[in-house]
This record gives structure tokens, C-alpha cells and sequence, in this order.
């Protein structure tokens, strides 16, 4: 029998990128939560510039959880199951992600808000991708905007605003929606290597621009800016200039004495009551069960472990899994596709780059083949690619270098890395994915974890829109690098998107109760206590990383509840 | 770290129970080393391969030379451990191969043999492995690298060798715009993040 502890106002799932922003908004509100976190706190001192830890290891001395539960892959229903990575790179710990995530902070622009729409208006029915699920957003651009206006200053994000109330700045993003303000810190600072970059795109025509980022580019609330050491990417700050939410949001929320962190507690099951509505949460934490009573409770696990958690919490009111009588629950969800590393675009320089240090978000980008930024007509896919390079390379991953045809071991090959591990670089290319019919979650029972809960199983087959569109942009990438004086380029084949860091969908939001999962405001439309934070709320992707939207949606669910709170509990 | 457990994930109560053989007086110094991974055949074995991954020339030292077999043996006691014996499997196919193909071991070949059979193995075209030759090259060849260009409380990377091998000027807690500019070389900083050596 579980251990039933004394009820709270909300208990949330999940203290990372989504729910780590969440509780305060919710704090500040007076209500009583209880944060139910798989990791735990993880110390600054620990985080080390070491590479086999960090980036081949996966962390092993972090709450291993997404490790023991990494979902299985398939292609279609009758295909066989795909390898799977060892390792998860998503983190179990107070902050999750945010710890040693590459803190990319973009806002969605207006166009993926709207892509249903505004792809009919300008290129017809027939643009829409064949056998997709696509729909607007339930919200718009500016319906957003304060939110993302909110986070930004709450979290600490870098850049360079490129369209305030209408102003467009050519040195920001002349493509992104109208902002209200200049971001709170500069961008980060350039580097030999995004300059080259940076003037090659503007011979090109193209805008090039410094992305926004969740680091301190100078001290900002009382922690330092960032000193650029060069394993920021699956690493923690060890200056916390990394703004991830275990030093920003959730200490912010702690000192409003509202919040109670109840960390190494694995939730098993979400529980629910006589009428259908969410009562609480089941978990395990130092070999015993627990169950917290909560008025509302909170799912912010991430997109795999949303949707699991909802199918494996079955109950009288919801034989399928919790909010999961209409069917839609692990429908609609995409992997990101993004091009990056060795599965990307590689190119090779007769001078060496120095880009070693810094980190991914110290970049230069352009979204002039992003969106609809441009005009598709007759190129066959809707959507576009945010070209971005970076620096950041670790020395295991640059002697494991693309040789161009040299030989991949002996004297000769190590005379070729020797000279180029320094000289080549890679780009990270993000693509818009759409949800289609045939692309859902499921449980798979074939695979379970260390508790006997099957896994999250991943059917997925690359589309036509995204193949086009990856081929497309991987070719202006190209051209990009050329233009900077790159002597050899390859392209890859990528891999079609597996188990992702940008997983989407799973409990889609919109109006429609028919296809979507939680309406506009992230709550259940089947259970109305029940509220959904993550990527897995988001009908489209974007061109870009989901984080800040994630927390922007996040920030507006828990305003959302705050103020409707005898509503939503009644 | 708030568990009991040594850094290599292996409890002192495992190593005593692992060795009721060993006097307790030796105890102390054998505890940092851990029950092998590989025996001294396949030891001998995986350091001629990685000495033809990366031989000693007058670029620096061999794979061998720069402690790769140690990565990999205290990889495959340690982290690796459920991957062992897909590994020595691994390493038996490349034996019965090389006997299948030249009716010897694999290590009494010339190193221009080693070299070809191991080009071959890349190209997916030696039988015997699971699921196949390539991926067991690519294994044991990213592996290689992890050794060798890691950092070298790890075991390989001795003296940093991997690091001068491909210029890379070493980790540092901070870094100024000076050592971000196109073409100019970084002074190196020769420090492991963990005091290897």
C-alpha cells in the first residue's frame, strides 16, 4: 500500500526545462506544490570538461532513469525495431536538460503558429503535406509573445532582437514575429570563425545573425557571464552562466516557501478519482511507495515519458490511459529532423578554425531558408531550415572526423588528422517536421523497464516534405561554406529522426477535442484537472529549438491555472 | 557523488567478495584494480589492433604506447561491462578470420597483412562477425579514439599524446576571444579535468 502523504494544491511531474519554469508562476501565486523529480540536484563542482563523461558516457553519475526506459524505434507497424541508443541524452535532475543542454533559446516565428493556414493561402490545398495531420496552433504569435517576453528575463536570455513592434534591425533576425523589447543581454560574442561565416553569408545576400541563448553574455541576476571553457554542449556549467532552471526559475520559486522538491521519486502512475478526475500521484522513491493528493496535477515529464505515463495510468474512467478515451494520445508526435555532426553537412577549411572552445549557441545562423521565408513553388515541401554553425568540438569527436576518401586508421590517417582535426567543422541544420498519420507513440511490451513497464515505442517513417526540404537546405549549406573558403564539402545521408531530443506531439494541443489532447490552455480535455507541459503540447516544430516555447506555453499554463483556479478545481 | 560506491561503480564489498583468495595484508593495494575484463590473450590481441589503428611514426606513439588497451580493459570491468562478451566475441571472429584466411593468428601476420585485413573488415567483407565485420571495426575503432583522445585519467592519452597528436590545446576553465580567432594556434594547456596524467 502506498504511503499517502498530506495533500497539495498542484503536484507536478517533472522539475526540467518545462516544470523547472512552471512552479514559479505558481509559487508567486500562493498555491502549495510538490515537486516530484526523478533526479536530483546536481553540483556545480562535479561538472567537469571531460568529454568521456559528459558526452560518451552520458553522465553516469546522474539519476539514471531515461537511460533504463530509452523507447524502441520502428519504421511502420509491420517493421522490424530499429537499434536503439544506449544511451538517452535527455538528464534525470532537478533542472533536467537545462543542466547541459546547448541553451538555444529561439521563439517559434508567426509562420508555425499558422502553417495550415498560411501554406492553403499561398501555395494551395495541395501543399499540405500527403497523409499529415496538420493543424494550427489554437493560439497565435502575439498570444505568445508575452510569455516568451516573461521567460526570457525570468530564465536570462542572450541576443539580438530583430523586430521590435514592427522596427526591423538587420543585426537581429528581420525574420522573427514582433517583440516587445530588446533581449535582457547582449548575444554572445563573435569569434574568428563566426565572423568568416558571418561575412560569407552577407556576400551571399543572405542575413546572417547571432542566435539568442539561455547563457549569460555578462553577469545577469547575480551569476557571471560566461567564460566560453568549450564543453557546454551534454555539459553543466560550472560557473552556473548556464541559465538552466535548477540556478534561475526553481531557486527563484524555492524562496517563496511554496515549493516542496521531493527528488529520486519515480512516478509510476497518475491516479484518478470516482469522477474521472485527477487525484494525485503515485511514486517511488528510497524503496517505497508513495502517493501525493494534489487538487491539480501537472504532467512536464518529457514527450516519451508524457505520453507513457498517460497510457500506463488505466482506470475504471479511462480503460486506455489517462485523458486517452478519444484516442489521441501518443498521435500526432514527430522527431525533430536535424542534421547534425557527422549526420549533417561537413565541411573542411586549408586553415585551422580554433573553433574548440566556446559553445553551440556562440554561433552565427540565418533563417533566409527557414519557414516560408521564401518561395516554394514547385520545390515540392512546405516548411524550411535554420542554417546554423557554431563553435565547440570536443577532441574525441574531431580525430573521429569524415577522412574525404584518406584512409581511417594508420600513419597516413594520422597524418591527416593531424593537420585537419583543427580545420573542419559541421553544421547543425534544423528542418520543420509536420505529424502525420502513420507516425505515433505507443507502449511496446516486447521491452520493459528495471519496474516491468513496457517502454515508449517510436513508429516513424521519414516523409517526402521532410526529405525534400533537408535536401534543399543541405545544399545552401553548402553553398554557405563554400563561400567561406571550404576546399571539400560532403553531404550525408541523415538518418531518418530516431529517439530525439526534440520529440513533438504525444498530447497535441488545440480545440478540437477530436484530434488534440489538451485545449489551449495545456489542460486535458478529457480530465480538466489535468494539465500537460513539454513538447509534446506542440502541433508543429518549427525550424528551431522547441526549449523556449516549451516554457513559454508552460509559463502561460500555470498563469492560466492561477487565475482560474476555483474553475479548474471545481 | 552520495552513493557508497568507488568511482568505478564497483563496491568494496564486491572486491572483498570477488577475492577470498587474496590475503587481507594486499588488499589495500590490489583494491583500485578490479577484476579483469579480458584475459592476457585477448589483452595481447586488442593491443595489435590498436597499434595498427594508430601506430607509432614520427607523429608520436602508438595507440599501445599511449595506454588505448588500458581505456579499454578498465572500460569493459567498468562501464562496459554488460558489452564484454559481444566484445570478445568480436575478438574471437577476428582470430578464427585471420586463421580461416592466412592459417595463422592474427598477430603473428605482417603489419601490411594486419593492415589489409583490417581494411577489409571495414569494407564489411570478412565473415564471422555479429552482425558484421564493419561494425565491430567501427567499434573498436571509435573506442581507439576514445582512448587515445580522451582524457587521460581514463587510462589512454598518455603524456597527452591524442591531444598533441591533433593540436588541441587541452581543456581550460575559461577561455578569452584571443584564443577563438581564425589561424592563430593556442598555446597548449596540458591538464587532465580529473589529474590523469
Amino acid at each position: 500500500m502506498a504511503i499517502k502523504l498530506k495533500p497539495v494544491d498542484v503536484a507536478i511531474i517533472g522539475l526540467g526545462g518545462a516544470g523547472g519554469v512552471a512552479v514559479l508562476p505558481l509559487c508567486q501565486a500562493g498555491l502549495k506544490i510538490a515537486g516530484i523529480e526523478a533526479g536530483t540536484w546536481l553540483d556545480p563542482h562535479s561538472f567537469r570538461p571531460d568529454e568521456i563523461n559528459n558526452n560518451v558516457r552520458g553522465w553516469p553519475d546522474s539519476v539514471q532513469k531515461a537511460n533504463r526506459e530509452v523507447p524502441t524505434v520502428r519504421n511502420s507497424v509491420n517493421g522490424p525495431i530499429l537499434p536503439r541508443p544506449a544511451v538517452h541524452a535527455m538528464m534525470n535532475a532537478v533542472g533536467g536538460t537545462t543542466i547541459h543542454y546547448w541553451a538555444q533559446s529561439w521563439r517559434l516565428n508567426p509562420w508555425d503558429f499558422k502553417a495550415h493556414t498560411r501554406a492553403i493561402e499561398r501555395y494551395g490545398r495541395s501543399a499540405i503535406p500527403a497523409g499529415s495531420t496538420l493543424e494550427d496552433w489554437p493560439l497565435d504569435y502575439d498570444e505568445l509573445e508575452p510569455y516568451y517576453d516573461t521567460v526570457e528575463r525570468a530564465v536570462g536570455v542572450s541576443g539580438k532582437a530583430g523586430n521590435i513592434r514592427g522596427k526591423v534591425d538587420p543585426l537581429g533576425n528581420v525574420y522573427e514575429g514582433p517583440r516587445e523589447r530588446e533581449y535582457p543581454m547582449p548575444p554572445l560574442r563573435s569569434t574568428g570563425f563566426t565572423e568568416l561565416m558571418r561575412d560569407a553569408a552577407v556576400a551571399l545576400g543572405w542575413k546572417p545573425f547571432r542566435p539568442p541563448a539561455a547563457i549569460n553574455s555578462e553577469p545577469y541576476n547575480g551569476r557571471p557571464g560566461c567564460v566560453f571553457h568549450g564543453y557546454c554542449s551534454r555539459g553543466g556549467c560550472h560557473i552556473q552562466a548556464k541559465n538552466s532552471t535548477a540556478v534561475t526559475t526553481i531557486p527563484s520559486a524555492i524562496k517563496t516557501k511554496n515549493l516542496t522538491i521531493f527528488d529520486r521519486a519515480h512516478v509510476t502512475r497518475i491516479g484518478v478519482d470516482a469522477n474521472g478526475r485527477a487525484s494525485g500521484v503515485t511514486y517511488l522513491r528510497g524503496g517505497k511507495e508513495y502517493f501525493q493528493p494534489a487538487a491539480v496535477v501537472l504532467l512536464a515529464s518529457y514527450t516519451y515519458e508524457n505520453t507513457r505515463l498517460l497510457l500506463l495510468s488505466k482506470s475504471k474512467a479511462f480503460p486506455k490511459g489517462l485523458s486517452n478515451n478519444g484516442g489521441q494520445v501518443g498521435r500526432h508526435y514527430f522527431g525533430h529532423w536535424v542534421a547534425a555532426g557527422n549526420g549533417g553537412v561537413i565541411a573542411l577549411f586549408p586553415f585551422d578554425l580554433n573553433v574548440w572552445y566556446g559553445t553551440p549557441a556562440q554561433g552565427m545562423v540565418l533563417d533566409d531558408w527557414a519557414d516560408d521565408n521564401y518561395d516554394h513553388s514547385g520545390l515540392g515541401f512546405i516548411g524550411g531550415t535554420n542554417l546554423h554553425v557554431y563553435n565547440e568540438m570536443h577532441p574525441i569527436q574531431s580525430a573521429g572526423m569524415e577522412t574525404f576518401g584518406e584512409p581511417t586508421f594508420g600513419s597516413r590517417w594520422k597524418a591527416f588528422i593531424h593537420q585537419n582535426a583543427g580545420r573542419w567543422n559541421t553544421a547543425h541544420l534544423q528542418t520543420s517536421t509536420f505529424p502525420y498519420e502513420d507516425n505515433f507513440l505507443d507502449l511496446d511490451d516486447s521491452v520493459r523497464d528495471p519496474l516491468g513497464d513496457p517502454v515508449c515505442r517510436i513508429t516513424s517513417l521519414p516523409r517526402q516534405n521532410e526529405l525534400r526540404a533537408v535536401d534543399f537546405a543541405q545544399r545552401k549549406m553548402e553553398e554557405w561554406y563554400r563561400a567561406a573558403g571550404a576546399i571539400k564539402v560532403v553531404r550525408r545521408t541523415m538518418n531518418p529522426p530516431g529517439v530525439s531530443t526534440h520529440a513533438y506531439g504525444g498530447t497535441r494541443m488545440g480545440d478540437n477535442a477530436a484530434t488534440n489532447v489538451v485545449n489551449r490552455w495545456g489542460f486535458s480535455h478529457e480530465v480538466p484537472n489535468l494539465g500537460i507541459m513539454g513538447a509534446s503540447v506542440m502541433g508543429t516544430s518549427g525550424a528551431r529549438n522547441p526549449t523556449l516555447t516549451v516554457q513559454a506555453l508552460s509559463w502561460r499554463t500555470a498563469d492560466h491555472l492561477a487565475r482560474n483556479w476555483k474553475s479548474i478545481t471545481s | 557523488m552520495p552513493s557508497p560506491r568507488t568511482r568505478r561503480g564497483i563496491s568494496r564489498r564486491t572486491v572483498l567478495a570477488s577475492v577470498p583468495l587474496v590475503q587481507i595484508s594486499t588488499l589495500a593495494a590490489a583494491a583500485p584494480s578490479i577484476a579483469p575484463a579480458f584475459t592476457s590473450d585477448q589483452m595481447k590481441l586488442i593491443e595489435v589492433v590498436v597499434n595498427r589503428l594508430i601506430p607509432a611514426d614520427d607523429l608520436g606513439p602508438s595507440a599501445g604506447e599511449a595506454g588505448v588497451p588500458v581505456y579499454l580493459a578498465r572500460s569493459f570491468a567498468g562501464h562496459l561491462s554488460s558489452d564484454r562478451s559481444a566484445f570478445s566475441e568480436g575478438l574471437a571472429a577476428i582470430e578464427s578470420a585471420a586463421r580461416a584466411r592466412h592459417n595463422t593468428a592474427f598477430g603473428e601476420l605482417s603489419p601490411a597483412q594486419q593492415d589489409e585485413f583490417l581494411t577489409t573488415m571495414e569494407k564489411n567483407e570478412v565473415a564471422g562477425f555479429r552482425p558484421d565485420s564493419r561494425t565491430f571495426f567501427n567499434r573498436i575503432r571509435q573506442l581507439t579514439l576514445e582512448g587515445m583522445f580522451g582524457d587521460p585519467w581514463y587510462g589512454g592519452n598518455k603524456g597527452f599524446a591524442g591531444w598533441d597528436l591533433i593540436r588541441y590545446p587541452g581543456p581550460r576553465l575559461a577561455v578569452s576571444a584571443e584564443d577563438q580567432r581564425l589561424r592563430e594556434p593556442v598555446k597548449p594547456l596540458r591538464t587532465s579535468a580529473r589529474g590523469g596524467r
